[in-house]
């Protein structure tokens, strides 16, 4: 092809190895430490204070922001999806979130806990909760680039 | 105690069959589209796409904040 010699980018020179994939990986790693760090102090603050909602918000808030004003590169969803093979998620969900509503709808008995009873006493150490938030983050990027 | 070790049971049967669900969305020649993949299709209007990330703040909203 006659574009093969051409390099792809103008200021390297020529036989320099380029490595993008270090530099990705740099910035992986900074990105990676600054969520880890993120969810060890948002881990740390107490329930129904204001810092425990600021530590929702804000990435909330930025979360929506790529989303909606810079969004990154998407995955391709499917043109199309089958109906059987959906129906299979779309079952096990209701049955979870029935599963849930049974439970609110006795008033969350110790008999029949709601997944939030059974959840809530796991949070209560730091290093789980640390880790249940940056899974939350993590899936929040995964959502923004879908 | 036999009706709590019921609904704790229950609610891991049902948590296991999302896991399934997904490891059988992987594999190739198989009708069950992963959970991205149908969460990418549900996304794809601006109000899906919406919906789905509210939801997500709703969790960490659930769970963190209270």
């Amino acid at each position: 092809m006659a574009a093969d010699n051409v390099p792809q980018r103008p200021d390297q020179p020529p036989g320099q190895p380029r490595s993008p994939g270090r530099r990705f990986t740099a910035k992986k790693l900074v990105i990676g430490t600054g969520l880890v760090a993120y969810s060890w102090f948002a881990a740390s603050t107490e329930p129904f204070t204001r810092d425990a909602l600021l530590i929702v918000l804000v990435p909330g808030a930025v979360i929506g922001f790529l989303a909606y004003g810079r969004p990154p590169a998407r995955i391709p969803p499917p043109q199309s999806l089958d109906i059987t093979g959906f129906s299979y998620w779309a079952l096990t969900i209701a049955i979870l979130f029935e599963w849930e509503a049974a439970a609110f709808k006795d008033n969350s008995q110790w008999w029949h806990p709601a997944l939030t009873d059974l959840v809530d006493p796991m949070l209560g150490s730091h290093p789980v909760k640390a880790l249940a938030i940056l899974i939350w983050l993590l899936a929040g990027w995964g959502l923004v680039r879908r | 105690m036999v009706t709590r070790v019921i609904t704790i049971v229950g609610f891991v049967i049902v948590i296991l069959a999302l896991f399934v669900l997904e490891y059988l969305g992987r594999r190739k020649d198989n009708r069950i589209p992963t959970l991205g993949e149908w969460l990418g299709f549900v996304m794809r209007p601006w109000a899906g796409r919406f919906l789905i990330l509210l939801g997500w703040l709703w969790l960490g909203w659930h769970y963190f904040s209270r």
